[in-house]
């Protein structure tokens, strides 16, 4: 017996060991488990899955139970975080990882333009998504789904050809339609928020989806700023100009117009004369204090899942002579949904 | 020295081998790959998923690409219907296991929740396996309907608007919780329809259109003609109807088949020719619910069905003209019809109550002229057995007379049957008897007898 264990090298003796605790380890580990239907207050099933290769059950979604609330956390409330990318910014992703809401009841969506520009979006996104995913189950999101979208942007996206005036008819209209393709194939049964966040967003409070829920309102927007340096002095501005209040002379001039025109905020070609949520921000103001809006920016916006089921989408078509998020804001309206906006509560654009 | 100079060989070869027995442990063992501008779902990673729209774009032969069909089928009340509509869903032709179905069951007072989801549960366990279908989601919402579903309250004109954006609303809340990134079709479908080809999803999608309708009819009683256009929500725009929506209010919903709204607009219902070439194409403005074969790309796009009075009109007229704006084709086939159930209107049951009536009055009306013919026959009678006395009376008296005659040496034949009193014999006799019998016959009403 003495021998035979001499001569053996100790290698195979001990790959002989691990083999074998290998094999006792495989045999008595579960077989790969059928993905089972989670038990929530909304969806229920019936009959399990027996295996992989059987018939899907009949899942059974009670929707009346599905709340959205000032207490979002308190009543497990699902938000659903949507990105169309165009760039990549860490600062993007850093500041999404610093919100506060349990990240089991977030799920992210993202699409991405089909452009080299979104090739490379795409790589470091996955990188960072992978990284979360794969890291400790308690930090990771419920889910993620990332969309490769279906048609050209039309114009390349930088800043001077993006604001030019006759470009932002068909941007706007292209970005409409990404933003619809990525909400209606991504909001689920169980969503109950929407969470609009543009992949330029680089800074919010960590609060932001509960600061923005217990005003329980079906659209609510912050105030949309951009940081900057002048003479070495950090200050801030306005930055994003969706989000007004309606004047006579916008609604004069849209009754003039053909019904394939829009108005735009924004532009010295184009006086409106509407009031902007932007320039209403005071220095150290109540940040819960509301302003009802009639149009809405779309750069962070919480909108209750209701709403967009109702069927107010960003409409790729002047509607009404306004587009996309604007368009949207309206739609909502004829929808008996009233638009809100946090005048004092701001979030930062990146500044290119 | 050797061996420890060997190690590492053997750790990778080692490496290798678990990875080939616990590939979970990809994660630890190996570094990032680098293959993320790939977009492939990678199978450890459950929560992360990826799809390329350009994938789901939908083609004319869908069925050969396993492009998956979303079909959504709204509810309410409709527990009556269930049997024959999954009678229709077994029958499809199109591979089951891509057909995803949705539904959305709301404010129902039937047990029309429990019935489905019995169906459901039937087909998903059959044991033939191309019977089962793929993902499978009952939606229950109660959206606070008022008006009433009878068919009288449903189909009056001042109910529609609001019957209407309610109706849009809960397919729209349908759609927006159901359709996934992997979806290339949307066919909608109500429940109440009668007959359609078992092929209408491959039918339809032959024709590779954005949105396409059938032609939707329904079969009548004979005495209401037989058969009937029944969507006249498919239609192409009047300059008409475009002028009268000028005139209405923002939130006003124009309406097809009321007399309030005369629009004009050709009719994919009445364009039916049921001997047409079922392939040929109608642009439409407006399209019916019925049966509507969509591309997912539409919905995606942001088209809905408008719970509000969109360029006047709502819900699937509405998406019709949403998704024209869109510049999305909307297709009709006047000539490939399928059939929805009749279920008689107020009108007609009134009517059919009124028939009803007609059918007793004359039946009794009918028993009682039976009654009286009877009668009548039956006091016929009498006068034939007076006739049958007269007859032998004059037979014998005829007999003696022939035997008088033959005595004499003549001849006379006789004639005469029980039939009638038709004996030649006797004439002046008879005459005088047939005068009698008809006064009598009158006094009991034989006019009566002779129209009946």
């Amino acid at each position: 017996m003495a021998r035979p264990l001499r001569r053996s090298s100790p290698i195979t003796l001990i790959l002989a060991l691990v083999l074998f605790l290998g094999f006792i380890i495989f045999t008595l580990s579960p077989s790969n488990p059928v993905s089972s239907i989670p038990k929530s207050k909304i969806a229920s099933s019936s009959s399990t899955r027996k295996s992989p290769n059987s018939p899907p059950p009949v899942i059974h979604y009670y929707l009346n139970n599905l709340t959205t609330s000032s207490d979002p956390i308190g009543n497990r409330e699902r938000v659903l975080v949507l990105t169309p990318v165009a760039r990549f910014y860490d600062e993007y992703w850093q500041n999404l990882l610093r919100l506060n809401y349990p990240r089991d009841l977030i799920e992210l969506g993202f699409i991405v333009p089909k452009t080299r520009e979104g090739n490379t979006a795409l790589a470091k996104l996955e990188d960072a998504v992978r990284r979360v995913q794969t890291g400790s189950k308690k930090h990771r999101f419920w889910g993620v789904t990332i969309i490769r979208q279906d048609f050209d942007a039309p114009v390349p996206q930088n800043e001077k050809e993006r604001h030019a005036l006759s470009a932002q008819k068909e941007r706007r209209a292209a970005m409409s339609r990404a933003r619809n393709s990525l909400l209606y194939t991504t909001l689920g049964t169980e969503t109950a928020w929407v969470l609009w966040l543009d992949a330029d967003i680089i800074e919010t409070p960590h609060t932001l989806i509960q600061d923005l829920a217990l005003h329980d309102k079906a659209v609510i927007v912050p105030n949309c700023y951009q940081r900057y340096t002048e003479k070495g002095k950090e200050n801030i501005r306005p930055y994003d100009f969706n989000s007004w209040h309606d004047s006579e002379t916008a609604l004069a001039m849209a009754k003039k117009m053909g019904s394939d025109e829009i108005i735009l905020e924004g532009y010295h070609e184009m006086a409106t004369y509407r009031s902007l949520m932007a320039y209403e921000m005071t220095e150290g103001g109540d940040p819960h204090m509301e302003t009802e809006l009639d149009g809405v920016g779309g750069t962070a916006l919480l909108v209750k899942a209701e709403v967009h089921r109702d069927g107010a989408m960003f409409p790729p078509f002047p509607f009404y002579n306004l587009i996309e998020t604007e368009g949207f804001a309206k739609m909502a309206r004829r929808l008996g949904h009233q638009p809100y906006g946090l005048p004092n509560y701001l979030v930062y654009h990146y500044n290119e | 020295m050797i061996l420890v100079s060997l190690l590492p060989v053997v750790c990778r070869a080692y490496r290798q081998i678990l990875l080939l027995i616990f590939p979970s442990f990809r994660q630890v063992l190996l570094p990032s790959l680098g293959l993320s501008a790939l977009l492939l779902d990678d199978p450890l990673i459950s929560t992360v998923k990826h799809y390329d729209l350009s994938n789901v774009q939908g083609t004319a032969r869908g069925w050969e690409k396993d492009e998956r069909i979303l079909m959504c089928v709204p509810l309410r009340d409709a527990e009556v219907h269930l049997p024959m509509f999954f009678s229709h869903l077994r029958n499809f032709t199109y591979p089951h296991r891509l057909i995803d179905l949705a539904f959305l069951v709301s404010d129902s007072k039937d047990r029309t929740l429990t019935l489905l989801k019995e169906h459901l549960e039937m087909v998903q366990a059959d044991p033939d396996p191309l019977q089962p279908f793929g993902e499978i989601s009952v939606i229950e919402k109660d959206f606070g309907q008022k008006v009433q579903q009878d068919v009288e309250n449903r189909h009056g004109f001042a109910a529609q608007a609001s019957r209407r954006k309610k109706m849009a609303q809960a397919r729209n809340w349908l759609l927006s919780s159901t359709m996934k990134p992997y979806h290339s079709w949307v066919y909608w479908r109500d429940a109440d329809v009668e007959t359609a080809p078992p092929t209408i999803l491959e039918d339809l999608m032959r024709h590779n259109k954005d949105v396409i309708v059938p032609n939707v009819w329904r079969p009548l009683p004979d005495w209401l003609g037989g058969e009937q256009p029944y969507d006249l929500n498919s239609w192409q725009e009047s300059e008409t109807a475009l002028a009268l929506a000028e005139t209405l209010d923002e939130d006003a919903v124009i309406v097809e088949g009321y007399a309030e709204y005369a629009t004009w607009r050709p009719h994919l219902a009445y364009l039916r020719d049921p001997y047409g070439d079922p392939d040929v194409e109608m642009e439409i403005d407006g399209v019916g619910g019925v049966s509507i074969l969509a591309k997912a790309r539409v919905f995606r796009a942001g088209a809905h069905f408008p719970a509000f009075s969109f360029e006047k009109h709502a819900e699937t007229e509405g998406f019709g003209k949403m998704a024209k704006r869109m510049k999305f084709s909307v297709i009709g086939l006047p000539h490939y019809t399928i059939w929805h159930l009749y279920e008689p209107s107020a009108d007609d049951l009134k009517h059919m109550e009124r028939m009803e009536e007609e059918r007793l009055e004359k039946e009794a009306r009918e028993k009682e002229e039976a009654e009286r013919a009877k009668r009548v026959s039956e006091s016929w009678q009498d006068k034939k057995g007076e006739w049958e006395q007269d007859k032998k009376e004059i037979q014998n008296k005829a007999l003696q007379k022939s035997r008088e005659r033959r005595e004499r040496g003549e001849r006379k034949s006789l004639e005469g049957s029980e039939q009638g009193p038709h004996a030649h014999a006797g004439e002046e006799e008879a005459e005088a008897k047939r005068g009698d019998w008809r006064s009598n016959a009158e006094a009991n009403g034989i006019e009566a007898v002779e129209g009946a």
